[in-house]
C-alpha cells in the first residue's frame, strides 16, 4: 500500500495572502519541499560528514563486542553504589531542602533595569522570573532570562590578569590599595549607562576625596537620545496613556525600551488584557512604525514605512512640519510624494489625539530627530505628567562621553582608569577615536568585567567583575523605582569584585578591597552602602528595610519630573551638518544584535543558539539586504542558488547546505567580507548588520581567520559571526554610506538559519483581522466572527479524528493554554525560558543547521503579503499577473510548541507507551521509557517533538567533532553549567524524545501545596477522619501557577490555566465549551461552567482533529482608514503549502 | 559409503552437550550474581557512620519522626537531621558514648573534622528520573510506615520494602490498605483497634482497610497511575 497523502483542498477564490518563511520557500527550492516533507531533511538522522562515515556498520559492531566484552568484567553497574547523605552541618535559615526559595532581585541595564525574582535551590540561583510586584513590571525578555546562565559560564573570567596575562588579587591589591591613598590622582572612573542610586552617591564622595577624580559613561550602543535630552534628563513612556504610537526607528518592544512596555501589548487585545470586556476598537491603540529593516516592533505596527535611515530626518521633520511644532523644518528637504502621502493621513490622526499619543524615536537614531521629536511631543501636548511621556531626571548627569575620555587620557588629563562599564570600548568604541592607543597611555587602566575581552586584555588590570546574583546593588527600573539588586550566592570565584565593593574600597580609609563575604561572616561592604542610600531615601527603619528586600524595590519613588529642554538652536545646528540622503546609493545599519546584543553576551550559548528574531540565523551574524536591491546589485542569484533543470541542488541549501555568498563591503575606509542574506521588508538600498560578534577565532574556524584573539572568548563565542566595529566611526555610529556597490567574492560561508526547521504546513496557521471594514470579509466584529471558519476550518466536519480520544478523568484539573498572536512578538523570551527552566541543551551550530535545535518552542516567523486592489476592489494586474503591495509586508510570529492533543497521533505510534496522556490532559513523556524509534515526531502535524540525537548534556557540544567519539568525547558533567538546572526535571540523555509538557513539574509542585494546606486546615478541625476534602478544597486556587514561557512573556500573550475553573484567564479566552470537559464534570455541571471563549480563538489544524489544548487567539491589527494601503493590512492569514 | 564424518566427529555431540550445560550454569550463576537487581533488595542494611538506634530514639523515648526529619511533609524530599540536631540533646545526654565520637569531632575546632557533614550512608533511593514526593504522601493520609516499615523497631534501618514502580502502582491502584487519619501518620502502632476512635457510630468500620476506604471517599484521594506522576 503507498504512502497516503493529505491533498489539501485549493485555496478559496478570496485567499490571496502569499505567505513564506524564507526565500527557499518563496522560491519553492528542492531543498525547502524536502525539510517541509520530512521530519528531518535528508541524512539528519545519519552520519554525515566524514569522520562519521568511517565509523562504518563493520567498525561499529567490532566496537560493540569489545564492549560487551568488557562490560563482562565489570558490571559494576549492576551493583549497588554506595551512596551517602550530607546534611547540612549547621541549618541555614530558610532552607528547606528539596523546595525552593524565591528572592526578589534584579537585572541592572541601561533602558531601565528588570526587576525579578529568582528561585534557588539549595543556595544556588537556577531561574529568573519578572517581579509582579513591582510598578515597572514589564515579563523580561531572552537577555534578562539568560543572564543566569552567565553566572555559571566555563568561560566566564575567573582570575586577575595583569597585561593580559594571569596574575595574583594579592598584587592587584597592592597596587590598589596604593592608588586608593592616593587622593591627588588623576583618576578617571567609565561607568555603564545603567542608573544605580548608590553609584551615584558613592560619585559625589569620589569627587570630595579624589580632587582630580573625573567621571565618564558609555555603553556601545548608548546612542544619542540622551544627547538631545540634555544631561542627566530623559523620557519614560507610559504606553497605557498612548492610544496613538508613531515608532521612529525606534524598537521599544525589543531592543530599545522607552519604558515598561506590557501596557502597550496589554492595548493590542481588544478584550481588555484579562480579555473579559466584549471586543473592541475602542481602547485599541494603533502603531505607526518608521524603520529600515524589519524589528520586533515593526512587526506589530499597524502601518509601516520603509525607508533609509538618512530619510528619517526628513520623516521626522515632515511629522513636525505638519504638526507646527518649534523646530527647524525649513533646513530640512521636503521627502518624496510618496512617504508625504503616508505621514499626512498620521499627522491628522496624531491631532486627532494630542495629549494621548506619543511619539518616539530610537535611542540609536541621530541626536537632531530627537530634538525634532521632543518639538513634536511638546506641541501636540504628550509630555507631562498623566501624559504618554514624563520628562524626569536621572542620576546619571554630570558623565563625559568616550569621545572626552579618550580626549583626557590623550592629554594626560587622566592617569588612572577604572573600567566598569559593560561594554567593551577597545573592540566596539569607534573606530576613529582609536580608544586602544589612548588606553596605552594610562599609567594604570584597571577593567572589571565578567569576560576576558579585548580591553580585559589591554588593560594592565583585569579584575574579574561578580555577577549581579553575586552582588549587592541597587539600580532603577524604566520609570525610576528604587530597586534592589540582590546576591544569591557569594562570587563563585574567589578574585571576582563588584563594582560598589571597588567604589566603597576606594572611599574607605586603608582602602583595602573586600569582596564577597568579610570577616565573621558579614555582609560585603556594599551591603553597607546600599543601605546607606535607602536609609537617606526612606529612613532607616530595621520593617523598612526588610520589606525593601521582600518587595525588591521602594514603592514611593520614581524619577523626579524635568522641564523638557527644547533646544531650537542646537538643532538647527545639527540640521546644517546631518547627512544628505542619496538616490540610490547603498547604506549600511549597524543593528542592536537580537542574540547578544552588542557583543557582551558572546559567550552565552542559550543567547547564541536562540534564533535572530528576524532573520532566524543562530550563532553568526549576516548581512541582510532587500530581495529587490540584491537583484539590482546581480547577487540575488549568488544569494539564493535557484532551481535549475539541470542542476536541481542549489548551492544555497537548507540545513547543513545552507551558506552565504561572502561580499565585499567598503564604509568609511575600511573594507570587509560578510555572507548576505535576503531580508524581507527591508528598505531598498539598505545592508544591515548586526554588530558584537567576531571578537576571538581558532585555528578551526571556516575561513581561516585564527588563531587571533583566541583568549578573548570561550568556545561559545569563538569563530562567531564578523565584527563590524572597525566600520564604525564616531559620526556613523549607526549608519553609513557604502562606498561603491557589494562585490561578490565567490567564497561561502556556512549558516546555521533555522527558519525553514520543522515547518509545517496546512490552512490558516496564523490567521489575522482588521479593525477596518472590508468589501467582501464585513466589519470588524463579521471579521472577529469569522476566524474560526478561516482556511478550510468552514467546510469540513466538525472534530473527526483517526485517533483514539484520550479520556482525561481528572474532575480537579485540565489544563490549557491560549497564545495571542494579537500581542506576541516573536521576541524569544519564552524560548529562553523553557530553555532554563526544563534543562534544554544547547547543541552548537553545527547541530543546529542540521535541524537538531532542541528549543521545545518553535518561534515561527512568517511574512505575508497581499495583492494590490483598486478602489472597486478588483485586483491591479500587470501583465495579466496580480501585483502585490510590497510596501505592506506583514511580520507574523506565532510560537509553537507541543499543544497537548486530546487525539494524539504522536501516543497511538508509540510502541513503547513512552509517551501516553495524563489523567489532567497532558501529553506527558516518559522519557525513561523512550527507546527512541522516533515514530512520534514523524507522526506529528506540529512538529513540535525533538529528539537526543547526542548526550547534548554530558558531552559538550562546542568542542569540534566531539560530539562523534562516542564515550571517547570531552565530557562536560561537573562544570559550572550544571549547577544551573532544575532539579525538578529530568536531564535527557542520547536517543531520546523530548517536547513541551506544560512544565508539568510546575503544576504538580501546585497541586502538591493545596494538598498540605488542606492537611493543616483538617488537623486543625480536630477530626481528619470525618472532615471533607473535595474538589473546592483541592483544587488550585485560580490562576496561582504559571508555566515558565508564560511567566516570562513581556507581552502577556500567553494565559495558561485549569479549563474546569471557569473563572481563569485562560478559560475566558479559550473557552471551555469541549466534550472532553463534559464528560468530565457531568451536563449538569458543565451548564454552570461553560464558557464560550473569545471569536478570535482558534484551534491550529483544526481540521485534522487533534483536537489542542492549545489555542491560538487571531492577530488583530488597528489600521488608519485614511493611510495608504489600509486595505492590505489585517489580511495575514498564514497558508502554507 | 565412504566414512562422511571423520572418527573426531564421534565424541562432538558429548562436547556439545558438556558446552551448552556448562554455558547454561554459567548464564544462571551470572544472571543471578550480576543481573538481578540489588537496587531492589529489601533488607539492605549498610553500618552507618554513628550506629544511631531509631528503636532507641523512636519507640523507647517516644520522640516524632518529624523532631529529626522536620521537612517530610513539607518538602518532597525528607530531610535528613543536620548535627546541630543531634548536637541539640547530645551536648547534654550521653555526652561521653564513644558512639558519638564522630558528632563530637565536629563540633570540635581543633579537629579536622570540624563543621563538616556526617556522611550517612543512603539506604532508600528511587531511580533519579522518578520524582517521588514525601509531602504528597504524607498529607494525604500516608505513613512513614507504609513505605519504611516498621523503622521505630529497627536497631539499624534496613530497606523494608523494594520501592520498584510495580510496588508504588500497588499501592496508587489500591490506596485504601494504607489510608489512615492524619493523626496516625506518625504513629508505629496504629491498628484495627485505634480504629474506633474516628468512626462516631457503627458504619460497618471495623478495620483499617475499612477506613481507608471511608477516606478515600471523604478525601478524594484518586492516586495517579499516568507516567508524568513520577516522571518529569
Amino acid at each position: 500500500m503507498s504512502k497516503r497523502i493529505w491533498q489539501h483542498p485549493e485555496l478559496p477564490a478570496d485567499e490571496n495572502t502569499v505567505a513564506w518563511r524564507s526565500t527557499g520557500q518563496l522560491e519553492n527550492t528542492a531543498d525547502f519541499r524536502e525539510w517541509l516533507e520530512r521530519e528531518f531533511p535528508r541524512g539528519a538522522a545519519e552520519m554525515a560528514n566524514q569522520e562519521e562515515a568511517e565509523t562504518s556498520r563493520r567498525s561499529f559492531l567490532k566496537l560493540m563486542g569489545a564492549s560487551t566484552a568488557l562490560a563482562g568484567f565489570g558490571m559494576a553497574a549492576c551493583r549497588r553504589p554506595e551512596a551517602h547523605i550530607l546534611p547540612y552541618a549547621q541549618a541555614p535559615e530558610w532552607v528547606i531542602p528539596g523546595k525552593a526559595t524565591y528572592y526578589a532581585s534584579s537585572f541592572p541595564r541601561m533602558g531601565g533595569a528588570t526587576p525579578l525574582v529568582v528561585t534557588s535551590f539549595e543556595g544556588r540561583p537556577t531561574k529568573l522570573a519578572p517581579n509582579t510586584l513591582h510598578p515597572d513590571h514589564a515579563g523580561t525578555d531572552s537577555f534578562a532570562q539568560a543572564s543566569v546562565l552567565d553566572l555559571y559560564s566555563p568561560y566566564r573570567s575567573t582570575r586577575v590578569l595583569r597585561n593580559g596575562q594571569p596574575s595574583s588579587r594579592k598584587d592587584f591589591e597592592v597596587a590598589f590599595t596604593a592608588l586608593a591613598k592616593d587622593t591627588g590622582a588623576k583618576v578617571g572612573f567609565l561607568f555603564g549607562r545603567d542608573d544605580s542610586p548608590t553609584r551615584a552617591r558613592l560619585r559625589k564622595e569620589l569627587a570630595a576625596k579624589f580632587s582630580n577624580a573625573r567621571f565618564y559613561g558609555y555603553e556601545a550602543l548608548e546612542g544619542e537620545a540622551h544627547k538631545a535630552a540634555g544631561d542627566g534628563k530623559g523620557y519614560v513612556a507610559d504606553f497605557a496613556k498612548a492610544d496613538r504610537i508613531v515608532s521612529l526607528d525606534c524598537d521599544f518592544a525589543g531592543l530599545d525600551p522607552v519604558g515598561p512596555v506590557t501596557p502597550f501589548f496589554d492595548r493590542r487585545k481588544p478584550e481588555g488584557k484579562d480579555y473579559d470586556k466584549p471586543a473592541s476598537q475602542d481602547g485599541l491603540n494603533r502603531l505607526y512604525a518608521v524603520e529600515s529593516g524589519f524589528s520586533l516592533t515593526g512587526g506589530m505596527a499597524d502601518h509601516r514605512l520603509r525607508i533609509k535611515p538618512s530619510q528619517l530626518l526628513q520623516v521626522a521633520a515632515h511629522i513636525a512640519r505638519l504638526v507646527g511644532a518649534d523646530a527647524p523644518v525649513g533646513g530640512v528637504e521636503v521627502p518624496a510624494k510618496s512617504l508625504q502621502e503616508w505621514i499626512t493621513p498620521l499627522v491628522d490622526d496624531l491631532k486627532e489625539h494630542a495629549g494621548r499619543s506619543a511619539v518616539v524615536a530610537g535611542s540609536r537614531a541621530p541626536e537632531v530627530v530627537h530634538h525634532f521629536v521632543a518639538a513634536i511631543n511638546a506641541k501636540l501636548g504628550n509630555v507631562g505628567e498623566d501624559k504618554p511621556l514624563r520628562s524626569v531626571l536621572t542620576g546619571n548627569e554630570g558623565l563625559g562621553d568616550i569621545e572626552a575620555l579618550t580626549a583626557d587620557l590623550d592629554s594626560g588629563a587622566v592617569e588612572h582608569l577604572l573600567l566598569f562599564t559593560p561594554s567593551n570600548p577597545v573592540y566596539d568604541a569607534p573606530a576613529d577615536l582609536k580608544f586602544g592607543d589612548a588606553l596605552a597611555k594610562a599609567k594604570t587602566s584597571i577593567h572589571f568585567g565578567p569576560r576576558t575581552d579585548a580591553t580585559a586584555h589591554l588593560s594592565t588590570w583585569h579584575v574579574p567583575a561578580s555577577h549581579y546574583l553575586e552582588s549587592w546593588s541597587d539600580t532603577r527600573s524604566a520609570s525610576g523605582v528604587h530597586t534592589v539588586v540582590q546576591p544569591l550566592i557569594l562570587p563563585l570565584y574567589a578574585d571576582c569584585a563588584s563594582e560598589l565593593e571597588v567604589l566603597a574600597a576606594l572611599l574607605s580609609e586603608a582602602g583595602v578591597l573586600l569582596t564577597g563575604e568579610g570577616e565573621e561572616g558579614a555582609a560585603s561592604p556594599a551591603h553597607a552602602e546600599v543601605r546607606k542610600t535607602f536609609a537617606g531615601l526612606a529612613g532607616d527603619k530595621e520593617e523598612d528595610w526588610k520589606k525593601f528586600l521582600r518587595d525588591g524595590f521602594y514603592a514611593d519613588s520614581k524619577y523626579e519630573a524635568a522641564e523638557p529642554s527644547l533646544d531650537s538652536a542646537k538643532a538647527s545646528e545639527l540640521v546644517a551638518k546631518a547627512p544628505k540622503a542619496v538616490d540610490g546609493g547603498l547604506e549600511v545599519i549597524f543593528a542592536t544584535d537580537g542574540s547578544i546584543y552588542d557583543g557582551r553576551w558572546i559567550d552565552n550559548g542559550w543567547l547564541q543558539e536562540a534564533p535572530d528574531p528576524i532573520s532566524k540565523v543562530s550563532w553568526d551574524n549576516v548581512a541582510l539586504i532587500a530581495p529587490k536591491t540584491a537583484k539590482k546589485l546581480g547577487i540575488y542569484d549568488k544569494i539564493v542558488k535557484l532551481e535549475t533543470p539541470t542542476a536541481a541542488k542549489p548551492e544555497d541549501g537548507e540545513g547543513q547546505h545552507r551558506s552565504g555568498q561572502l561580499v565585499k563591503i567598503k564604509v568609511n575606509g575600511v573594507e570587509m567580507e560578510l555572507p548576505v542574506q535576503i531580508g524581507f521588508g527591508q528598505a531598498e538600498d539598505t545592508v544591515i548588520v548586526s554588530l558584537g560578534y567576531g571578537q576571538g577565532f581558532n585555528a578551526d574556524d571556516e575561513l581561516g581567520r585564527g588563531p587571533l584573539n583566541e583568549s578573548h572568548v570561550g568556545l561559545v563565542g569563538v569563530n562567531s559571526g564578523f565584527n563590524v566595529y572597525p566600520l564604525r566611526t564616531k559620526d556613523t555610529g549607526y549608519f553609513a554610506a557604502v562606498e561603491g556597490t557589494l562585490v561578490a567574492t565567490g567564497t561561502r560561508y556556512s549558516i546555521a538559519a533555522v527558519q525553514e526547521h520543522h515547518s509545517m504546513y496546512g490552512r490558516a496557521l496564523a490567521r489575522e483581522v482588521s479593525t477596518l471594514e472590508d468589501k467582501k470579509k464585513g466589519d470588524f466584529e463579521q471579521q472577529l466572527a469569522s476566524v474560526k471558519k478561516h482556511g478550510m476550518d468552514s467546510h469540513i466536519p466538525p472534530n473527526i479524528s483517526l485517533y483514539k480520544p484520550a479520556n482525561p478523568t481528572d474532575p480537579l484539573h485540565q489544563w490549557g493554554m491560549s497564545i495571542d498572536l494579537s500581542s506576541c512578538m516573536g521576541c524569544n523570551a519564552c524560548l529562553v525560558a523553557c530553555q532554563a527552566e526544563n534543562n534544554i541543551p544547547i547543541v552548537g551550530k553545527e547541530q543546529l543547521a542540521m535541524g537538531r535545535e532542541m528549543h521545545w518552542i518553535r518561534m515561527d516567523r512568517y511574512f505575508a503579503v497581499q495583492p494590490l486592489k483598486d478602489d472597486e476592489g478588483n485586483y491591479v494586474k500587470e501583465d495579466g499577473e496580480k501585483v502585490y503591495d510590497e510596501e505592506n509586508i506583514e511580520l507574523i510570529p506565532q510560537p509553537v510548541a507541543c499543544v497537548q492533543c486530546e487525539s494524539a497521533p504522536c501516543e497511538t505510534v508509540c510502541p513503547v507507551n513512552a509517551t501516553v496522556h495524563t489523567e489532567d490532559g497532558l501529553n506527558a513523556m516518559a522519557y525513561n521509557r523512550c527507546i527512541g524509534t522516533r515514530y512520534c515526531a514523524n507522526n506529528c502535524p506540529y512538529k513540535a517533538r525533538r529528539f537526543n540525537f547526542f548526550d547534548y548534556n554530558k558531552r559538550n557540544p562546542l568542542v569540534p567533532h566531539n560530539l562523534y567519539r562516542g564515550p571517547l568525547g570531552e565530557k562536560q558533567v561537573g562544570t559550572a553549567p550544571h549547577l544551573q538546572r532544575n532539579p525538578n526535571v529530568s536531564v535527557r540523555m542520547r536517543g531520546v524524545m523530548e517536547k513541551c509538557t506544560y512544565c508539568v513539574q510546575r503544576l504538580k509542585d501546585s497541586q502538591i501545596r493545596q494538598k498540605r494546606r488542606q492537611k493543616q486546615e483538617s488537623l486543625a478541625s480536630g477530626d481528619s477522619a470525618s472532615t471533607k476534602i473535595g474538589t473546592p478544597e483541592l483544587r488550585i486556587p485560580v490562576d496561582s501557577v504559571k508555566v515558565a514561557c508564560q511567566e516570562a512573556c513581556p507581552a502577556d500573550a500567553i494565559a495558561f490555566g485549569n479549563l474546569l475553573d471557569p473563572d481563569s484567564r485562560m478559560t475566558r479566552a479559550k473557552g471551555n465549551d469541549m466534550k472532553s470537559i463534559r464528560d468530565i464534570v457531568g451536563e449538569d455541571e458543565f451548564e454552570k461552567i461553560k464558557v464560550k471563549g473569545l471569536d478570535r480563538n482558534y484551534d491550529l489544524l483544526n481540521y485534522i482533529g487533534t483536537r489542542p489544548r492549545t489555542s491560538y487567539l487571531a492577530r488583530v491589527k488597528n489600521p488608519n482608514k485614511a493611510m495608504p494601503g489600509a486595505q492590505s493590512i489585517g489580511k495575514a492569514t498564514i497558508h502554507m503549502h | 559409503m565412504a566414512n562422511f564424518f571423520p572418527r573426531w566427529t564421534n565424541l562432538l555431540p558429548f562436547k556439545i552437550g558438556i558446552c551448552v550445560i556448562t554455558l547454561g550454569i554459567g548464564v544462571v550463576a551470572g544472571f543471578t550474581y550480576y543481573a538481578t537487581p540489588k537496587t531492589l533488595a529489601v533488607g539492605y542494611q549498610p553500618s552507618q557512620p554513628i550506629p544511631f538506634s531509631h528503636r532507641i530514639h523512636s519507640e523507647q523515648l517516644g520522640i516524632d519522626c518529624r523532631y529529626c526529619h522536620s521537612f517530610v511533609d513539607v518538602s518532597g524530599h525528607s530531610n535528613v537531621p543536620t548535627s546541630n540536631t543531634c548536637w541539640n540533646c547530645h551536648q547534654h545526654v550521653q555526652q561521653e558514648s564513644p558512639k558519638l565520637q564522630p558528632l563530637r569531632d565536629r563540633f570540635n575546632p581543633d579537629h579536622p573534622d570540624f563543621g563538616k557533614p556526617v556522611e550517612w550512608v543512603r539506604i532508600h533511593k528511587v531511580p533519579d528520573y522518578a520524582y517521588f514526593n514525601h509531602a504528597a504522601h504524607v498529607n494525604r493520609g500516608i505513613s512513614c510506615q507504609s513505605c519504611h516499615g516498621r523503622v521505630d523497631q529497627m536497631e539499624v534501618v534496613y530497606q523494608a520494602e523494594n520501592l520498584s514502580m510495580g510496588w508504588c502502582l500497588e499501592c496508587h491502584r489500591a490506596p485504601e490498605k494504607h489510608l489512615r487519619p492524619m493523626e496516625e501518620i506518625f504513629n508505629f502502632e496504629y491498628g484495627d483497634g485505634d480504629v474506633a476512635k474516628y468512626v462516631a457510630n457503627d458504619e460497618g468500620v471495623t478495620t483499617t482497610e475499612d477506613l481507608g476506604l471511608k477516606l478515600k471517599e471523604l478525601w478524594q484521594v484518586q492516586p495517579r497511575e499516568s507516567c508524568a506522576t513520577c516522571h518529569h
